[in-house]
């Protein structure tokens, strides 16, 4: 064996070990956060810690399902799903009209990508002294509309990049055969699109399922979302760390579905947004 | 079928005017050919018939209906373009049946038609194909399939052979062109390559700057160049122009060119140039307009030395390029008139069909 | 003749149409609290005095001196500096690594997003449970290494408490930039990497002569992106320490969450509010400027 393949046989050696370590590394507080969950009172206060459950245990699962805690996901659920599918459609058409017909030129693409620059904490202040006026404090409607609004800069941003690179010449040959730009927008674009839409969709998704800070100031009781259910647990009683994990668990392997599932589209959809951004 | 009527056309991109008062008179069932180079407004001219730009000044009118206002789909026109414009995801059949199901075509009607397109342009066996299993020609057959199922009254193609090998395009020319005569549907076909106009067109545009500089039948524009520029244009290889000065020579009149070389001109010219004794003028000559000298040729055919710098064969034709009052100039000889360079021939030159052009205006003397 | 005559109001505002659902719910977000805070925030509206008085511009004098204030873009400052570089220097070496062929590649990648997906909240709530002083594995390894049972207070301790909320936010990031580079890196003309290797460059000449000039424009994404990120920062601070020790860890969105929802000082939070707003806008500009003009 010549030293070349040998230098290239360590060289791949000494990678994967460190492609492990590292992995084993980043996956830790994960399997550390899901193996909290399924311990007894008893064993997390333990001390030493033990890094694994005696056995599966699901009585905290158990609590929270019967308090009726395990609700707020059904919660984000509800507010993820329609504020992405609202921003979709908006931010779709919007972009559409961006990408073909330039509406606003410069300045109305600027302003719209300076929308996602502004802070959160500014925006939701004013957001609720409103919303208190309006009566949509702690309402799917007023929590889906912000969410909403704060995820159309970067739909619209992504989605007219990707149109963008449709040919032109498939819409003017739909025109010329007898489709409304209407028809044109949904028959032709929209499926030549499906990439980028799946990628956009999900990264919209999944700010909206993550989000702490609107949802905190936003809702009360009715539309708590998990994320505001797991700082519930914070401070004081006994069992609260078993909740926090239990509840956060709860939140977080849905989307580990989802991601798992469309990881192509993530993966692709975070590289292409900074090569187009 | 329905002619079509453009009338005082003019469209903007931003600041460049790119159709300039465009007048255009269609017969129906006539297969017009815009040709020009890049840039000068052929595209943007059938676009803007087609309705995927708007007009700014001026009106369209298609079969006698004024159409500025109207969408591309109630025009009633279809189109071929470049890029083939084929939708990916969906195979050949659904493609060529699009148009009739935007326009809600009934279904049992939209089989049978799309059968029929395909039939005639060879593309039926690949109808459950999708376009990226396609070569370049058979791509090219669905996208005037698309066209062709629906059965518009005018037809438009936008440079559909450019993409294409040169003997895929000689294919595709003559498959087009016998379409024309099989359906007889008026249609206007946009190229930039001359050859493509002169074999396919029953009347050619020349377009040059947003403006036409000429608009005829191929053979017109060919023998009759009204401008430098058409002339120049047609014909492969391209028209060779000499400075001369026209000068009286015997009975007659004679161009004399910047090495001092005369050529006789025939009595019927010499006839008309009477303003021009004296007068600096263009002389344009194709390589078709040469030969080699024969003993006891006819009257009108001047006689000129030259010296063969390049050689081109064809197989048939071998093409020369020599010298002619300091310009360059090609002849076009018989394979084997010629046969190195450096070689002395004598050729010569057709004075009845050259072409004379006054420099100030650049316009051909007729 | 116009060439428009005939068609009708839905044709020809057709692209105004598109737009215009959109544009309506951005207003609820991009004008309307702009608006609602410049007024708010000269009014005198605060736990108690609820009148809708316009008192001039205390509210923003009353920004200049306050030191908590200015503590707190500190505070977000030291953790942007700290956190942003060795976010891009460890995500560069993850996409290094994971450049070329490896057994598994796809799974780690898979697995290495994760983190990523996490919400912020329950990232900084994980790190609270792990630097937990007395049920923490964390303590427990410093324990092993250091030979006898450590026990640190990672969310109380002054000197920890950075440490321990960079060291969440980089867990949670990191990933992220790694991602973007590792497509970046992908970019990258191989011809010119061969042609360096031909004419013999080492190692850290290719890099930097070739790799990092052709990665930069991804690169400024991606640090703008992250940058902006940790201005904001907010969920993974609250997990932890709530701002604490004090107001040791209050990041600037801290700090106006608990001036505007604790203590409801509503109209010197909307003073803050702008404040933050335009301090963040001025720093966009300035750092888009910058990359325009490097074209």
């Amino acid at each position: 064996m010549s030293t070349l393949a040998q230098r290239r046989g360590l060289r791949l050696g000494l990678r994967l070990t460190a492609a492990v370590l590292l992995t084993l590394v980043f996956m830790f507080p994960i399997y550390w956060l899901f193996m909290i969950s399924f311990k007894t009172a008893s064993e997390i206060y333990a001390f030493p810690p033990r890094w694994y459950p005696s056995s599966f245990n699901f009585d905290t699962y158990h609590v929270l399902f019967r308090d009726g805690d395990a609700a707020t996901v059904g919660n984000s659920l509800v507010v993820a799903f329609f504020s992405t599918a609202l921003a979709m459609f908006l931010g779709f058409i919007c972009a559409y009209s961006l990408a073909r017909f330039s509406t606003g030129g410069k300045h109305l693409a600027n302003w719209i990508v300076s929308q996602r620059m502004i802070p959160p904490i500014a925006v939701v202040f004013p957001i609720f002294l409103l919303y208190v006026w309006f009566g949509l404090v702690d309402t799917y409607i007023g929590v889906i509309l912000l969410y909403t609004a704060f995820n159309l800069p970067y739909v619209i941003w992504m989605m007219r990049s990707y149109i963008l690179d449709v040919p032109r010449a498939l819409e003017e040959s739909a025109l010329v055969d007898g489709c409304t730009r209407w028809e044109v927008i949904w028959k032709v674009v929209l499926p030549m699109c499906r990439a980028g839409l799946a990628a956009t969709a999900i990264f919209t998704f999944v700010f909206a399922w993550n989000d702490f800070i609107f949802a905190l100031v936003l809702t009360r009781t009715e539309v708590a979302t998990y994320t505001v259910q797991i700082t519930h647990y914070f401070g004081g009683q006994s069992n609260f760390w078993a909740k926090i994990s239990a509840m956060s668990v709860l939140g977080t392997v849905p989307i580990f579905v989802v991601t798992a599932f469309m990881q192509r589209y993530f993966v692709r959809g975070i590289s292409l947004g900074a090569i187009k951004g | 079928m329905a002619d079509l009527r453009v009338s005082a056309l003019h469209k903007y991109y931003g600041s460049v005017h790119a159709v300039r008062g465009v007048d255009l008179e269609i017969p129906a069932g006539e297969f017009t050919v815009l040709v020009g180079p890049s840039g000068c407004g052929k595209s943007t001219l059938l676009r803007t018939i087609a309705g995927l730009e708007d007009a700014d000044k001026g009106t369209i009118e298609i079969g006698g209906e004024v159409v500025n206002h109207l969408p591309p789909r109630s025009r009633d026109i279809a189109m071929v373009f470049q890029n083939y414009a084929l939708y990916p995801y969906m195979n050949v059949f659904d493609n060529i049946a699009f148009g009739l199901r935007s326009r809600k075509t009934p279904k049992e009607e939209i089989e049978p038609k799309v059968r029929r397109a395909a039939q005639m342009l060879a593309i039926d066996h690949l109808l459950d194909r999708y376009p990226r299993e396609l070569s370049g020609g058979q791509l090219q057959r669905v996208a005037i399939g698309r066209a062709i199922v629906r059965s518009a009254r005018l037809y438009l193609f936008d440079e559909p052979l450019s993409n294409l090998d040169a003997q895929l395009r000689d294919e595709m020319r003559s498959e087009i062109k016998r379409l024309h005569q099989e359906l007889g549907k008026t249609m206007i076909y946009v190229t930039h390559d001359q050859v493509e106009a002169m074999t396919m067109a029953d009347r050619i545009v020349l377009l040059r700057d947003g403006i036409i500089e000429q608009a005829g039948p191929p053979l017109d524009l060919f023998e009759r160049p009204a401008s430098r520029y058409v002339a120049g244009f047609l014909g492969s290889p391209a028209m060779s122009f000499v400075d001369a000065k026209v000068v009286a020579a015997g009975d007659g009149l004679a161009l004399r060119l910047g090495d001092g070389a005369t050529l006789a001109l025939p009595a019927r010219r010499s006839a008309n140039l009477g303003n021009w004794v004296e007068q600096p003028v263009v002389l344009g000559v194709r390589p078709e307009h040469l030969g080699r000298a024969n003993p006891g040729e006819r009257a009108g055919l001047a006689r000129h030395s030259a010296i063969v710098e390049l050689l081109q064969p064809t197989g048939s034709r071998t093409y020369a390029t020599f010298s002619l009052g300091g310009t360059r100039a090609v002849a076009e000889l018989q394979a084997h008139d010629v046969s190195a360079i450096n070689e002395k021939i004598e050729l010569s030159i057709d004075m009845n069909r050259v072409v004379l052009i006054d420099p100030a205006t650049n316009r051909v003397i007729s | 003749m116009s060439s428009v005559q005939g068609a009708s109001f839905g044709q020809r505002n057709f692209k105004y149409l598109l737009v215009g659902p959109a544009i309506f719910v951005l207003l609820l977000v991009g004008v309307f609290p702009l608006v609602y805070l410049l007024t708010v925030s000269f009014q005198g509206i605060t736990m108690t005095e609820t009148s809708t008085d316009f008192i001039g511009s205390a509210n923003y004098k009353q920004l200049f001196d306050d030191a908590r204030l200015w503590q707190a873009l500190l505070h977000t400052l030291i953790i942007t500096a700290i956190a942003l570089p060795l976010e891009l220097v460890l995500g560069l070496t993850m996409a290094q690594l994971f450049l070329d062929r490896l057994p598994g590649r796809a799974i780690f990648i898979a697995l290495l997003v994760l983190p990523v997906v996490v919400s912020p909240i329950v990232s900084g709530a994980t790190w609270a449970l792990l630097f937990n002083h007395r049920f923490g594995p964390i303590n427990q390894i410093i324990g092993w290494i250091a030979g006898k049972e450590t026990i640190l207070l990672w969310t109380i301790n002054p000197d920890l408490v950075y440490p321990a909320i960079i060291a969440a936010e980089i867990w949670q990031w990191t990933p992220f930039m790694f991602l973007l580079l590792l497509a970046a890196l992908g970019n990258v003309d191989r011809s010119q990497l061969e042609a360096a290797a031909i004419d013999g460059a080492s190692w850290w000449r290719t890099f930097s002569r070739i790799v990092l000039p052709a990665i930069a424009p991804v690169m400024t994404v991606a640090i703008l992106i992250r940058g902006l990120d940790l201005f904001r920062l907010f969920d993974i601070v609250w997990a932890l320490t709530q701002g604490g020790p004090g107001t040791m860890t209050e990041t600037i969105s801290v700090f106006t969450y608990v001036k505007g929802f604790q203590q409801f000082e509503t109209s010197y939070t909307a003073a803050v509010a702008l404040l933050v707003i335009i301090l963040l806008s001025a720093l966009v500009m300035f750092l888009l400027r910058r990359v325009e003009l490097a074209r």
